[in-house]
């Protein structure tokens, strides 16, 4: 029973930080139906950004994180101007989207390999290590740190969707691009912030990763849990993300706590095969349609 | 108020209008009827700002429009577009609201928001429920409302009466009148020939790409070429539906 809390406990504290990841390739794939394979990329610059904002920088820790996300913001509209809007001044099949995702990818992976270096780097220790007894339970500081960031980031996105003027516009982008824009929206801007908005959660992301393992120009392979994660959820659908991501951090962390952490890898792949096959929309998938 | 200028537009490889003019005036209801591909729709949307003319140009009170939708929507025009389009995922009110995205005058919104629920009295018992949950005909409605509060003067419809009961397609064309009587001109592309010319002042009949025939709607409704081909009243009475 013991064991069970604890390994929940982990499980959702990595599964919001993959919900972190998920709602970048979710908010993408809702506005443009195609999921953005440069998200990692961006994530694992994240990563970098945080590092080196600690050490060269010697920013304090809420700093390095603020350098981190408002980079990768920027990073990932640069990448959606670049990589996607001439694409989408072309009104080019959404294969060329994939294609195009795929290219951003490699290439940001192969120039960090190139300037920063393919060696693995520790971030400094910014918390302590002796974890936070509660009960019989132990919690690692990082951890509930990780967690209740993601909560709150997390909320606020939704809140910021749910509420705002342009999070309505975004809704509405979602379902039709081309009615938004009769509404009188600014469809690319549209597109620019979600593209800022995935990116600024995927700096975080970025950097907890980093500090809980290490950052290497592969760290953005991770992310392939949270792609997972978002189809598990039904791409396109925020709370299906988050809901996706913190369900596959605690059965991953329940597989490798009670068979073996080697099956803790498979078990994401199983999860993805099992839910293309049975249900491909994932639990909150859309599937609205309007009448003719 | 609309002038279309000598407009030429390719779309999907295909020359869909060539050598299109045509005039609107304020207050005026002016229909577009033409066959299935006639380059109707590719009209409306190159209005709007979706599709570029290789030539030609289009100029709304004596201005030349920009490129960009949103700039179109802002210096007054509003396009219902065809198959309505209605934000499923969203409510009703949200729908409405969204068609006052740029405007900031929000005690005029709300008015026109009163305006629209007392045009549609029908969107005001569902405000509150999802867009996708309306049928055909109040999805007809919800688009015509949200064009509404975009507050533009000029109000493009493509095939508004596309796909619905016999009964509610001549509320449609009700709804139409009513509009104009708010103060809106209307360009209404339209299938329906027979409808839309009973309701419009003056009519162009589109053929592949090229206006044809232009002139008072009555006039149109007379003339026997467009009789027999898009008003089915021909004396041999070929294909009626009993």
């Amino acid at each position: 029973m013991n064991q069970l809390l604890q390994q929940l406990v982990n499980g959702l504290s990595i599964g919001s930080v993959y919900a972190l990841m998920a709602v970048g390739y979710s908010l993408v794939y809702s506005i443009m139906n195609f999921s953005n394979f440069a998200h990692g990329g961006v994530i694992m610059l994240g990563a970098y950004f945080g590092f080196f904002g600690l050490t060269l920088l010697k920013l304090p820790f809420a700093a390095a994180f603020i350098l981190a996300s408002v980079g990768t913001a920027v990073l990932a509209t640069l990448i959606e101007r670049v990589a996607y809007k001439p694409l989408r001044d072309r009104k080019a099949p959404f294969l060329y989207f994939i294609i195009s995702a795929m290219g951003a990818s490699i290439l940001l992976e192969n120039v960090v390999i190139a300037t920063i270096g393919p060696t693995f780097r520790t971030y400094p220790e910014i918390f302590a290590r002796e974890p936070i007894a509660l009960g019989s339970l132990a919690i690692g500081r990082l951890d509930l740190i990780m967690f209740f960031v993601s909560a709150f980031c997390l909320a606020c996105l939704i809140l910021f969707i749910d509420k705002t003027r342009i999070g309505k516009a975004i809704q509405a982008s979602a379902y039709n691009m081309k009615a938004c824009a009769l509404m009188g929206v600014n469809t690319d801007l549209v597109v620019l912030i979600v593209f800022a908005l995935g990116g600024f959660l995927a700096g975080i992301a970025g950097v907890f990763f980093g500090m809980k393992y290490t950052v290497y120009p592969q760290i953005g392979n991770i992310t392939t849990k949270s792609f997972i994660a978002a189809v598990f959820g039904g791409l396109g659908s925020l709370p299906g993300a988050v809901i996706g991501s913190v369900l596959l951090g605690v059965i991953e962390t329940l597989v490798a706590g009670y068979l073996s952490s080697q099956f803790r890898d498979l078990i994401a792949f199983v999860i993805l095969i099992g839910v293309l096959i049975v249900r491909p929309t994932g639990i909150m998938g859309k599937t609205a349609e309007d009448k003719a | 108020m609309l002038s279309v200028r000598d407009l030429y537009v390719s779309y999907g490889g295909i020359r869909a209008l060539k050598g299109v003019s045509l005039e609107v005036n304020k207050g005026e209801i002016v229909t577009i009827i033409g066959a299935n591909g006639a380059g109707k729709s590719t009209l409306l949307n190159t209005i709007s700002g979706f599709l570029k003319p290789q030539k030609g140009e289009v100029l709304f009170n004596g201005l030349r429009l920009g490129r960009q939708p949103a700039k179109i929507v802002k210096a007054g025009i509003c396009h219902v577009p065809e198959g309505r389009l209605v934000f499923a995922n969203l409510t009703v009110h949200d729908n409405l609201v969204l068609g006052a995205y740029l405007r900031r005058d929000r005690k005029a919104i709300a008015e026109d928001l009163d305006k629209v629920y007392g045009l549609f009295p029908r969107l005001k018992e569902r405000m509150r429920q999802p867009a996708g949950t309306l049928s055909g005909g109040e999805q007809q409605m919800l688009a015509m409302g949200r064009a509404l509060m975009t507050n533009g003067d000029l109000v493009l419809m493509d095939e508004p009466s596309l796909g619905l009961a016999p009964l509610l397609v001549q509320t449609v064309f009700d709804i139409i009148e009513e509009i104009r009587g708010l103060g809106k001109t209307i360009l209404l592309v339209e299938q329906n020939a027979f409808k839309a010319l009973h309701v419009a002042d003056r009519a162009y009949v589109l053929e592949q790409g090229r206006i044809v025939k232009e002139g008072r709607a009555c006039d149109i409704a007379n003339d026997p070429a467009v009789r027999d081909a898009y008003l089915g009243t021909k004396s041999k009475g070929g294909g009626g539906v009993a």
